[in-house]
């Protein structure tokens, strides 16, 4: 079974035109959502939520359809949105179990659930303090928390990386990953950083001007290439000069060499190269094609198919 | 010697546990919606300073009604100065101060701080949410308008030497008491409302919230005076002339010839009738908001 299926999903907002006619099925997992900023990712989020209605098309999530079972859907589905939404005066555990109770939760539930939660996420003692005094990482946690408070099927993450330093993004993408892959949770996560979504996920639906670009598993867009690549120690001119000779197509890409990969005899004849120079060899790898490359247009992939 | 217990050091990591247990669905989503405004009404949850308006507001509100056992109590309960039907000139500015200071919190916050999007991603509607937010406010705001008004009708029959005389003189105050209180809440916490939930700026919301109550007096007072035949229904349009008039009704008293009732001279029943539509067209106008307020 599909998690979400869409049939010709139109948004027009006046005369611009944020999803057009976007027909999608995406299977359960760790799901990338990727576009430049304006593609029309936080739009299909919002759309799958209800919280937006299509200018036309239909959507099912998790078997319910969008526009006739929304409040029956939404009791099992998670949403952190990508701008902030966290009332300042309250504390964390207080509004996350009001969040939970909002879901249907009883009570007693309510709170045990709420201090996992916030336990999972990595808020502890601050947690009984009001939100307005946390830093942004914090903040994150307590949208993070409030969309798994009542352990839903299916969580919506837009960019959840928003505005966090480089070891709180760790963190993010790090907790993320924990909770789809080991609570079974499906998880549709937007970004436009193509390397988070590499870190993360299993499946890429790429859209851009709210059309579909591609969609597949993550290891179809990062797939070894025909490519090796080469970096040395000291100048690579002299060794690049050396494989020619050896009847090698040799390309300089800055400090590196690039050579089409024909068996391992190739590697062979880089060592030995090497070793005649005596050029200490720092890399020597097929290269992989990047999620990037498809944002980038033909030299690379001319690359990656060489 | 027995080696120490291996359980006492050991930190158990319980991990993240799915939920089988029940899902409440809509309803308990709207319960819960109004629980939460409830007491964000009196600052319960909140820091000590969120607390001290709504709770010394609802002070205010009290302290009429205990004096006036007070002065039962003293003086024997025949003397009756402040009582059910004129309670409302007395509680005026609490109630005032009540819906300026709290009313724009209601929707305000979730306005502000974008929590919308959270609330409407989940079991509840548009509507639910409008109804749930207007409901706690108007239960928070009968706990002054209703609230010194049963304590009152209670007060004095204990107060007084004959409780089963009493009780067969005054039963009706009670009903009495209860449609006049929730009447005056209805209209007041629904037009606060109103006003408040068209701007997410605190700021102006209490102002709006203020000017609907404060500058519709004076204005009705001399648009009474020397409006003629059509000034008169300037009576119908200030909300406490309105609610003052409303509970003279269900109290079944006649106005002073001093007073705006009086003067303006429109059938009492009448005033229940403007309040109804007050509330309606109010309550019409916070779900529109909320059809159309982007999440």
């Amino acid at each position: 079974m599909h998690l979400i299926e869409t049939a010709g999903l139109t948004r027009r907002f006046g005369d611009v035109t944020a999803l057009d006619d976007l027909t999608l099925a995406v299977p359960p997992g760790i799901t990338g959502l990727v576009g430049a900023n304006g593609a029309g990712k936080s739009t299909l989020i919002r759309i799958l939520l209800g919280l937006l209605p299509p200018t036309s098309g239909t959507a099912r999530v998790l078997g319910y359809d969008v526009a006739s079972e929304g409040p029956t859907l939404r009791q099992f589905v998670g949403y952190m949105p990508e701008h902030d939404c966290l009332p300042g005066d309250v504390s964390a555990t207080e509004f996350v179990a009001h969040m939970a109770r909002v879901n249907g939760l009883p009570g007693d539930a309510a709170r045990e659930r709420t201090a996992e939660t916030l336990r999972h996420v990595g808020l502890f003692e601050e947690r009984y303090r009001d939100i307005r005094g946390y830093s942004t990482g914090m903040k994150q946690r307590v949208k993070l928390a409030q969309a798994l408070v009542h352990d839903p099927r299916l969580l919506f993450l837009d960019e959840p990386t928003n505005g966090l330093d480089p070891a709180g993004r760790d963190e993010m993408l790090d907790l993320v990953r924990r909770t789809g892959r080991e609570f079974g949770i499906s998880i549709v996560m937007a970004s436009h950083l193509l390397g988070e979504i590499e870190r993360v996920c299993d499946a890429v639906i790429v859209i851009d001007a709210g059309r579909l670009l591609r969609q597949g598993p993550i290891a179809d867009f990062t797939a070894v290439t025909g490519t090796l690549v080469v970096e040395v120690e000291g100048d690579p001119a002299a060794l690049a000069e050396a494989l020619r000779c050896a009847g090698l197509r040799v390309e300089r890409d800055g400090p590196q060499l690039l050579l089409p990969f024909e068996g391992d005899a190739v590697l062979d004849r880089v060592r030995d190269a090497c070793a005649d120079l005596g050029l200490g060899l720092v890399r020597l790898e097929r290269r992989r094609q990047a999620l990037e490359d498809l944002f980038r247009p033909l030299p690379e992939a001319a690359h990656a198919g060489a | 010697m027995p080696g120490p217990d291996a359980r006492a050091g050991a930190i158990y990591d319980l991990g993240y546990r799915a939920y089988d247990g029940p899902r409440l669905g809509r309803a308990a989503a709207v319960l819960a919606l109004y629980t939460f405004t409830l007491r964000g009404a009196f600052g319960i949850g909140r820091r000590t300073s969120a607390k001290v308006v709504p709770v010394t507001v609802t002070a205010f509100a009290y302290i009429p009604a205990i004096v006036q056992l007070g002065i039962a109590a003293l003086l024997g309960s025949r003397i009756e100065i402040i009582a059910p039907w004129n309670y409302l000139g007395y509680s005026e500015v609490p109630v005032a101060l009540f819906c300026a200071g709290v009313a724009p919190e209601i929707f305000g916050r979730d306005l502000r701080y974008r929590t919308l999007s959270l609330y409407f991603s989940r079991a509840l509607q548009r509507t639910d949410y409008a109804l749930a937010k207007t409901a706690a406010f108007v239960t928070a705001l009968a706990v002054l308008t209703l609230g010194p008004l049963l304590l009152l009708a209670i007060g004095n029959g204990l107060a007084s030497d004959d409780l089963p005389g009493y009780l067969a003189d005054h039963w009706r105050e009670l009903p009495q008491s209860l449609a006049a209180g929730l009447t005056i809440a209805f209209v007041a916490g629904c037009g606060s409302l109103a006003i408040a939930a068209h701007t997410p700026r605190r700021a102006y919301a209490t102002v709006g919230v203020a000017a609907w109550f404060l500058i519709t007096l004076p204005l009705a007072g001399i648009l009474v005076a020397i409006g003629g035949e059509i000034g008169r229904f300037a009576a119908w349009f200030s909300p406490f002339d309105l609610l003052y008039g409303t509970a003279l009704a269900i109290f079944g008293r006649t106005p002073g010839a001093d007073s705006i009732q009086g003067r303006a001279d429109l059938p009492l029943g009448t005033y229940p009738l403007l309040a109804a539509a007050h509330a309606a067209v109010a309550a019409l106008l916070i779900l529109r908001r909320f059809r159309q307020v982007q999440a």
